[in-house]
């Protein structure tokens, strides 16, 4: 095996494991976050976003010949209706791309079925692609788009705000949670 | 196999109870524990990003079957019909995630039941795969799915990340609220 494959199995293991200890092979905890009864979800997420956020900044500041970012480019409509598509797939599964991977692996019928259906929709995507780059993907194409560089912000402590910001969020919906609990 | 039993009435609460001797609350220690497998992934290859790796895949089973395939198609001549980091890394998922259930702690964290909306165990198994197919469609439209576009795409600050996050929470939201409503609670 060549080095890089070992290191996404590495990551993928820790992920994994991660992803399975929050709780994630169940669809029903994405279910539940989506209709905001249950902010496990959220609550995960937005702490690993924020902690990924500031070693990003730390580590293009830092040490740029480690920081392997990639900046995905913004093309509009493809982004906006193949979010808009993933939200609906999201809600009825339970499962993101990810934590299907978490439910197959822990032996759970609908993670399984998940990712079987994962497959199929990728296949068909393969073979519609020649029509829909046209259409949804080469027009409003806007680049490699990033907060801090169209603001003309300073990179590290835009980082750093925003990471606080998500960490204002998780605080206060935690404390949101608790309440809703002791009544 | 574990087959998950789409009963409604039976769940009365969705709390993980992780026998954790720690003050700290497992959403936070897991949560963390992600942000730095990402911190780990930015500095030795790339971010993380998960759903690349179904076509990839895909096209690289296909072209065994027919020699040809992944060289005829030119999304698979963009991304490549391989077996890299990201396959790898898929891999790992499903591993790390039954190494966590076999270990001790695994299974107490595990048990959030389903609000069950789909009547039966048939009608919630379709439901499990129609949403698989489009979750898997919207991400490679999109160019990423909830691990490339939010995990990674917000936290390098980027737009299309947060155009990404935006959408998908909207229809979701709107989605999971429509078909709980349907369960009368839970």
């Amino acid at each position: 095996m060549e080095t890089v494959q070992i290191l996404g199995l590495i990551t993928g293991v820790l992920f994994g494991f991660a992803l399975h200890r929050a709780g994630f092979s169940r669809c029903g905890l994405v279910m539940r976050g989506l209709a905001f009864r249950d902010f496990t979800m959220l609550k995960v997420m937005l702490t690993a976003i924020a902690v990924g956020m500031v070693g990003a900044a730390l580590l293009a500041t830092f040490a740029p010949e480690h920081a392997h970012l990639k900046v995905k480019p913004l093309y509009v409509w493809g982004v906006l209706v193949g979010g808009l598509i993933f939200g609906v797939g999201m809600a009825i599964a339970g499962y993101c791309p990810g934590t299907a991977l978490i439910g197959l692996g822990s032996g759970v019928r609908d993670g399984v079925l998940a990712v079987l259906g994962g497959l199929l929709g990728a296949f068909v995507f393969i073979l519609a692609y020649p029509t829909l780059e046209p259409v949804l993907i080469k027009p409003l194409d806007l680049g490699k788009l990033t907060l801090h560089e169209t603001l003309h912000l300073p990179y590290l402590p835009t980082a750093l705000v925003m990471a606080a910001i998500l960490g204002g969020i998780v605080f206060w919906l935690n404390r949101l949670e608790a309440r809703a609990r002791t009544q | 196999m574990v087959t998950e039993r789409a009963e409604v009435r039976t769940q009365t609460a969705c709390e993980t109870v992780a026998p954790s001797r720690s003050a700290l609350p497992p959403w936070l220690i897991w949560g963390g524990m992600i942000g730095l497998v990402q911190i780990f992934a930015m500095a030795t290859v790339q971010p993380l990003g998960v759903s690349t790796a179904y076509p990839q895949f895909v096209g690289w089973l296909v072209d065994k079957i027919a020699p040809g395939f992944a060289e005829s198609q030119p999304y698979l001549q963009k991304i490549g019909a391989k077996i890299g980091w990201e396959v790898m890394l898929v891999l790992g998922l499903a591993l790390g995630a039954a190494l966590s259930s076999v270990l001790p702690g695994g299974r107490a964290t595990a048990a959030c039941e389903l609000p069950n909306v789909f009547r039966s165990a048939w009608g919630r198994g379709f439901a499990a795969f129609l949403g698989g197919f489009l979750i898997l469609f919207g991400a490679r439209l999109a160019g990423g799915c909830t691990s490339g576009h939010m995990l990674s795409g917000i936290a390098q600050l980027a737009l299309s990340g947060f155009l990404f996050g935006a959408a998908a929470f909207t229809t979701g939201v709107l989605t999971a609220s429509l078909l709980l409503e349907r369960t009368n609670g839970s």
